[in-house]
């Protein structure tokens, strides 16, 4: 299961299937990908694993079905290093 | 309105050797204490059409460049600077004064004010468009600053683009345009009646002389501009002139990272760059001949992206 990290906030902006997002904790800002943003939107309400994320994103990505949680769990790994997710225990 | 034309020398020559000389630049006023001739012969040329406050008036800044004491003194004289009394700078050979002013004038801006978003870019208005060009240096960002300016565009900064937190206009902050190496060569050659300082060599940027800025951009300090381009230049030799549109997200991280307190400023800095973004169209623009420059940049003042 993935949640977003306590204290982020999520402010973003986005333009063109890319965005610009503030790090509450790192005064930091990152460039991502449209759908990483998708992915911290579908996290914000509470934690779900890459599997169920990836149900309720399907349309929005070109990955076929079977590929799309691998990519969604990579993508979830990736936002963990920026510290904006973070992995709970099952 | 007092300007520094209207001091005597005499007179200009106490104030900075005794209580200051207020001079405002845009929305500052800096109280400055010199007894460096360099400098008085500096301000006197190309702060000349700036106003002046009485001496004992409010200041932002207090900036104090002196010569350096001792043995110094008499041997390799040094100019030292401090600011409320503080020297963040190590002190330099007497002959880079000048130099060194403006870019105490920049530190003082710089570090201390953070009502506005800063970015060390160039911006310029015409047709009532502001187009702003951030850029490290290298990139030619002041040379073809120079050479707008020339052609009867207004001169908000060379270096530091004010961008309001509350409203997001950009603040005009007019001063010399600073240039360097040949660069000097090249905008005297453009624009013959330009006036410069005398430029002073071997400082670490190399040769740098400074531009003075035209009396009408000085005279509309007070009118704030509404940003409608943001052009990242890029000076490349024998390259023709090419305007790329940029997606609005890269444009937003290719400004934080040329902007002097985006990080300080933490949300409020992501929200007044948010919004500045959102206004704009953004471009990569690359150049190799001045004159193809100025023509693209009148044509899109003019016209629009």
């Amino acid at each position: 299961m993935w949640r977003v990290v306590p204290g982020q906030s999520l402010a973003f902006r986005e333009w063109d299937g890319e965005a610009v997002l503030y790090n509450d904790l790192s005064g930091n800002t990152h460039l991502l990908d449209g759908g990483a943003v998708d992915v911290l939107l579908a996290l914000r309400a509470g934690p779900l694993d890459a599997a169920t994320l990836a149900a309720h994103l399907a349309d929005r990505f070109d990955a076929d079905g079977e590929a799309l949680p691998a990519a969604i769990e990579a993508m979830l790994t990736d936002l963990a290093r920026l510290d904006l997710v973070e992995s709970l225990p099952c | 309105m007092l300007t520094v034309a209207d001091l005597p020398r005499r007179e200009l020559a106490a104030r900075l050797a005794g209580p200051g000389l207020v001079l405002r630049t845009g929305p500052f006023a800096n109280r400055i204490r010199s007894d460096i001739p360099q400098l008085l012969d500096g301000i006197a040329l190309l702060y000349a059409d700036y106003p002046v406050d009485a001496p004992g008036g409010f200041a932002d800044f207090h900036l104090s460049l002196h010569r350096a004491g001792g043995l110094r003194r008499f041997f390799r004289p040094q100019v030292c600077f401090s600011h409320e009394g503080v020297a963040p700078f190590k002190p330099l050979p007497l002959a880079q004064a000048y130099p060194m002013f403006e870019w105490v004038m920049n530190w003082c801006v710089t570090h201390r004010a953070h009502s506005w978003l800063i970015i060390h870019a160039a911006v310029l208005e015409r047709h009532g468009r502001a187009i702003i060009l951030p850029a490290p240096p290298g990139s030619g960002k002041s040379t073809l600053c120079a050479a707008l300016v020339t052609r009867g565009w207004r001169l908000l900064s060379d270096e530091m683009t004010l961008v309001r937190l509350d409203d997001g206009v950009v603040l005009p902050l007019p001063r010399p345009v600073s240039l360097k190496n040949e660069s000097i060569g090249i905008i005297r050659a453009y624009a013959p009646d330009a006036v410069f300082s005398a430029p002073v060599e071997n400082t670490n940027k190399g040769t740098i002389a400074h531009l003075k800025a035209p009396l009408a951009s000085i005279a509309r300090a007070g009118e704030a501009a509404r940003p409608a381009f943001i052009v990242f230049p890029r000076y490349e030799a024998g390259a023709p002139v090419t305007l790329a549109p940029m997606g609005r997200a890269r444009a937003f991280m290719g400004v934080a990272e040329n902007a002097f307190n985006y990080q300080v400023l933490g949300m409020r800095g992501f929200t007044a760059l948010g919004r500045l973004i959102e206004a704009t169209a953004a471009f990569e623009f690359r150049y190799s001949k001045l004159e193809e420059a100025v023509q693209l940049f009148e044509r899109l003042a003019r016209d629009g992206a």
